[in-house]
C-alpha cells in the first residue's frame, strides 16, 4: 500500500486520487453512496455467500459485516448493483424501489425467522464463536440485515426479533449485542482478510514497537510498524509532519503525540477531521488508562515495550472504536443525558451535591452511556470527551461489574498527568455510580458516601424510575405529532410517562411514514452549545436496521465535519437531498440541530418541523437535559 | 493489621500474584461459591468481604483482590498497606508466575506488615496434567520464607475455603492497641501516592 501510496503533508488534499492499488480485486465497495436498495440486493445475496461462506468468517461484528461482506456480495452481485444504482439517480423513481424492497423482503421474511435464534451465539465469548462453525443458517447478521428496508411486515418482524434479543442477554440496544475484545487476533499484514478490514487503528512508539492494533496480533505486526513509523520519521526528518495521506480509496491518518504514534487505515470515506478526531478520542483512552507519564518510560529507554502495560484493555479500546460508528459523543464532543422526570433528577443531584461537599471530586450517576446526574467540586470541571472515555472505560469492563472496585484513572483533560481514584459500583446492571478522588486512600470515605448515596436513591425510587424509563425508551420522534397547542396545556409531551403497552407497539407500524406526513422527520440531533449536552431521538422506523443507521450516523458525522470546517467558513444552514434523505442542519450560537428526513420531503417543510423540534426541546429540556449544574468547560 | 474487640477481628486481607493465576476466581469462590471458565481481568483492585467462625473468634476478612496486570505493580503498596494477611497466588501451570510470586514475597517482606500472615497459594490444582511447578519446590519456598503453603483449584473449590480459614487461625489474636477507627488506610505518609503514575 505504501508503495502506491500519494504523500501529502497536508490535509487539504480534497481532490481524490483516482491510483487504486486494490482495483483488480475489489469493485467499489463503498456502501453508503449506494442507494437503499442494496439492502434488498443484500439480502437476497446473504443466502447465497453465507452458503458459500468458510467457517472461520465470523459474522458478529456489525462493522465487519457491513464493511467487509458488503464489498464480497458486492462482487458477487456486481451487474444488478450498477443496475439498480442507475435507476437511482433519479428520485422519482425511489418509490418504486420501495416496493421492490419490500417484495425482495417478504421473500425473505421466512428465513430472517428462522436465524433469529442465532442471536444468542452472538453473546458466547470470542474463543468460541472463532472455533465454532457457522452453519449456512446460522449467521447472526441475516437476521439483522433482513429488515433493513421500511416496510410493515419487515418491521413487526423486526419487532419480534428485538424481543428475542431482550430475553437472551437483557439488553435492547442494537449496539449492545456487539461483543467487546479483540477481533481476530491471528491476523497479521500477510493475511489477506486483515488487509481487506476497512478500518484499521494502529498504536506505535516513536521506535516503530507497536502498541496496540484493532486487528491482529501486535508482535506480528512488527513489520508493518515499523513502516508505519519509517513514514512518519521521513516527513519529520524533512521539517515537516504528515497529517494524511490518500491512497486510491484509503485515507491513512497519522497523529504524533510525543513518543506516541497513532494511524488510522480506513476506506470508510469518513472525513479527516472526523477520524483525526477518533485518533485523538484513542489516544486520550489510552492515558486515561496510563497517565502521560508514561512519556517518561520512553524517555529512558526509546525501545521500551509498551504492549504489557496495556494488558487486559483490548475490550476497552475495541468498544471505543465501536462506538466511533454509532455514538455521535465522539464527533460532537458532548454528552446526553438519560431522560427522566426533573423532580427525579433533583433528588439524584442533590444527593450527589451532598457528598461532593466532603471530598469528593467528581460524582456521576450513570445508566449505560447517559448521565443521569453529575457533580463536580468546585471548580473541577469535567470535559465530555473525558466522560465519554471513562464511561467507556467503566463499561466495556466486566470486572467493575463484579463487585465494587477502586481503580486509578486518569481524565486527560483534566490532568493527563497524574491519576484519579475512581470508586466505581454497580447499582443493577445498566446503572453505576463512579466517585473520582484525588486520594489514594479515600476508598473507605467513598464506599461510605455510596451507601448514603444508595439509600437516597432506593427511598426516593430513583433506580425505578430509571428501569421503567428505559423500558419506555427516550425522546419518539412520534410523540411530536401531537398537536402543538395541546402540548402547551397537558403534560402529554412529557417523558417518563408510562405508556399503554397498546400505544408501543402501534407505534412501530403507524410511525413509519414519519413525523409531518409521507414525507417527514426520521430522526433528529439537537445539542445544546451552552450546556455541553445533546439529546437524539430515538430511530423512527424507516431506519431501524443497524445498517440504515450507521450510515445515517456517518451521513451527519459528515454534516457535522462540513459545518465547521474552518476552510469554507462555518455554516449556519444547510440542506441536503440525496436518495435516502433529506439531511437538514441548523447551527445557531446556542444550539445545533441535526436531522433527517424522508428523501421526498419538503424543503419549507421540513424547515417548518425543525422549528417544531427545538420548540419542543425547549418544552421539555429540564427532562432531557442536565440544568443547573455546568462542571463541564474546556 | 487485624483488629479485635469481643472476638470479632477485622482483617484485611489482599491478594497478590501474576495476571491469570485465578486471584479473582479463589475469591468469588470463597465470597460468592461460584466460578466462571472465563473470568475477566479485575482493573485497579475488587473489593470484597466475607466473615469466617474459627474456634475462639469470628474474623471478618475485607479482601482487596488485584489487578495482575503490570501497570498497576507500582500502586500495590495502596493496597497491601495496613494488611493482616496476603495471600500471594501462582498457577502450577506457569513457572513465570511462580518467579512473580517470589517477587511478591519479597517485596511484601520488605515493604509490608512485618506481622503479616502469608499465604502462598498453587492454583489451577486441577490441572494436573499441564503441572509446571513441582509442590515440593513451592512447599520448600514457603518454608524458608515462613509462608505457609496450599495447592488449590478455584474451579472444584479445592482448598480455597481452607485457605482463609487457616489465615483466620493463624491472625495474632491479641492486639496491644487496637485502631479506634477499626481502619487503617489513612495512617500512611500522603507524600507517596499523590500524582503516582503509572511508571513512576
Amino acid at each position: 500500500m505504501t508503495s502506491d501510496s500519494n504523500s501529502s503533508s497536508s490535509d487539504s488534499s480534497s481532490g481524490r486520487d483516482d491510483r487504486n492499488p486494490d482495483s483488480g480485486s475489489e469493485p467499489d465497495p463503498n456502501p453508503e453512496s449506494i442507494d437503499q436498495s442494496l439492502d434488498a440486493i443484500e439480502n437476497q445475496l446473504a443466502s447465497i455467500s453465507m452458503a458459500s461462506r468458510s467457517p472461520t468468517a465470523t459474522l458478529d461484528d456489525d462493522e465487519e459485516e457491513e464493511e467487509d461482506q458488503s464489498a464480497e456480495q458486492l462482487t458477487i452481485g456486481n451487474g444488478s448493483v450498477e443496475e439498480e444504482i442507475g435507476v437511482a439517480g433519479a428520485i422519482d423513481s425511489i418509490e418504486d424501489e420501495h416496493i421492490v424492497d419490500n417484495n425482495n423482503i417478504r421473500a425473505e421474511l421466512p428465513g430472517v425467522i428462522a436465524e433469529s435464534p442465532s442471536f444468542e451465539w452472538k453473546n458466547i465469548s470470542e474463543g468460541d464463536e472463532v472455533e465454532r462453525p457457522l452453519s449456512p443458517n446460522s449467521s447472526g447478521y441475516a437476521g439483522e440485515r433482513g429488515s433493513t428496508s421500511g416496510g410493515d411486515d419487515v418491521n413487526d418482524d423486526e419487532e419480534d426479533t428485538e424481543i428475542r434479543v431482550v430475553e437472551n442477554d437483557g439488553v435492547s440496544g442494537s449496539h449492545e449485542q456487539w461483543v467487546s475484545g479483540k477481533r481476530y487476533p491471528d491476523e497479521d499484514d500477510a493475511s489477506v482478510s486483515w488487509r481487506k478490514r476497512k478500518k484499521h487503528f494502529f498504536i506505535l512508539s516513536h521506535s516503530g514497537k507497536p502498541i496496540y492494533s484493532r486487528y491482529g496480533d501486535e508482535y506480528k505486526l512488527a513489520g508493518f510498524s515499523a513502516t508505519l513509523q519509517a513514514i512518519i520519521s521521513f516527513v519529520e526528518n524533512g521539517g515537516d509532519r504528515v497529517k494524511l495521506v490518500k491512497a486510491g480509496k484509503h485515507q491513512v491518518i497519522f497523529l504524533v503525540k510525543g513518543p506516541i504514534y497513532l494511524v488510522c487505515i480506513s476506506c470508510t470515506e469518513e472525513p479527516y477531521e472526523s477520524l483525526k478526531g477518533q485518533l485523538e478520542l484513542l489516544y486520550g483512552q489510552m492515558i486515561l488508562i496510563l497517565t502521560k507519564s508514561v512519556n517518561r518510560c520512553f524517555e529512558k529507554n526509546p525501545k521500551f515495550d509498551m504492549t504489557s502495560l496495556l494488558g487486559g484493555t483490548e475490550a476497552v479500546f475495541s468498544s471505543l472504536i465501536h462506538s466511533f460508528n454509532w455514538n455521535p459523543a465522539t464527533f460532537l464532543h458532548a454528552y446526553s443525558c438519560f431522560p427522566m422526570a426533573y423532580a427525579t433528577r433533583q433528588a439524584a443531584g442533590a444527593i450527589l451535591q451532598d457528598v461532593a461537599g466532603s471530598g469528593v471530586l467528581f460524582s456521576l450517576l450513570m445508566c449505560k452511556h447517559k448521565v443521569i446526574s453529575l457533580v463536580g467540586a468546585q471548580k473541577a470541571s469535567l470535559h465530555p470527551d473525558d466522560l465519554l472515555i471513562l464511561s467507556n472505560f467503566i463499561m466495556s469492563s466486566e470486572s467493575f461489574r463484579t463487585s465494587e472496585s477502586f481503580s486509578p484513572i486518569c481524565l486527560p483533560r483534566y490532568n493527563a498527568m497524574a491519576f484519579l481514584y475512581a470508586y466505581v459500583h454497580y447499582f443493577d446492571i445498566d446503572t453505576y455510580l463512579i466517585l473520582l478522588s484525588t486520594s489514594p486512600d479515600a476508598f473507605f470515605h467513598l464506599k461510605d458516601s455510596r451507601i448514603r448515596i444508595e439509600t437516597v436513591l432506593v427511598n426516593s425510587n430513583v433506580l425505578g424510575e430509571v428501569q421503567r424509563s428505559l423500558v419506555d425508551g427516550g425522546l419518539h420522534i412520534e410523540d411530536l405529532l401531537m398537536d402543538p397547542g395541546s402540548r402547551a396545556g397537558a403534560n402529554s409531551s412529557h417523558l417518563g410517562q408510562p405508556r399503554p403497552a397498546a400505544d408501543s407497539s402501534g407505534r412501530i407500524t403507524d410511525g413509519f411514514v414519519g413525523i409531518g406526513g409521507p414525507a417527514g422527520l426520521w430522526h433528529f440531533i439537537y445539542k445544546s452549545n451552552y450546556l455541553d449536552q445533546y439529546v437524539s431521538s430515538e430511530f423512527s422506523s424507516p431506519i431501524n436496521s443497524l445498517r440504515q443507521q450507521k450510515r445515517l450516523y456517518r451521513a451527519y458525522q459528515r454534516l457535522y465535519a462540513s459545518m465547521h470546517d474552518n476552510g469554507t467558513g462555518p455554516h449556519k444552514t444547510q440542506f441536503r437531498r440525496d436518495e435516502n434523505y433529506v439531511l437538514l442542519c441548523w447551527v445557531t450560537q446556542d444550539f445545533e440541530l441535526y436531522a433527517a428526513f424522508d428523501p421526498l420531503a419538503d424543503k419549507a417543510l421540513a424547515i417548518k418541523i425543525c422549528n417544531r423540534v427545538c420548540q419542543w426541546v425547549k418544552d421539555v429540556e429540564n427532562e432531557i437535559f442536565l440544568l443547573g449544574a455546568s462542571p463541564f468547560s474546556w | 493489621m487485624a483488629s479485635s474487640g469481643n472476638k470479632n477481628i477485622n482483617a484485611k486481607l489482599v491478594l497478590l500474584g501474576d495476571v491469570a493465576t485465578g486471584k479473582s476466581s479463589l475469591v468469588l469462590r470463597f465470597v460468592k461459591g461460584q466460578f466462571v471458565e472465563f473470568q475477566e481481568s479485575t482493573i485497579g483492585a475488587a473489593f470484597f468481604s466475607q466473615t469466617v467462625a474459627v474456634n475462639d473468634a469470628t474474623v471478618k476478612f475485607e479482601i482487596w483482590d488485584t489487578a495482575g496486570q503490570e501497570r498497576y505493580h507500582s500502586l500495590a503498596p495502596m493496597y497491601y498497606r495496613g494488611a493482616a494477611a496476603a495471600i500471594i497466588v501462582y498457577d502450577i501451570t506457569n513457572q513465570a508466575s511462580f518467579d512473580r510470586a517470589k517477587k511478591w514475597v519479597q517485596e511484601l517482606q520488605a515493604q509490608g506488615n512485618p506481622n503479616m500472615v502469608m499465604a502462598l497459594a498453587g492454583n489451577k490444582s486441577d490441572l494436573l496434567d499441564a503441572r509446571k511447578v513441582a509442590a515440593e519446590e513451592a512447599q520448600t519456598y514457603a518454608q524458608e520464607n515462613g509462608l505457609f503453603f496450599m495447592e488449590t483449584s478455584a474451579k472444584t473449590a479445592t482448598n480455597v475455603n481452607d485457605v482463609f480459614y487457616e489465615i483466620a487461625k493463624r491472625l495474632p489474636r491479641l492486639q496491644q492497641a487496637p485502631n479506634p477507627s477499626g481502619m487503617v488506610l489513612v495512617d500512611r505518609p500522603a507524600d507517596r501516592a499523590t500524582g503516582a503514575s503509572c511508571c513512576s
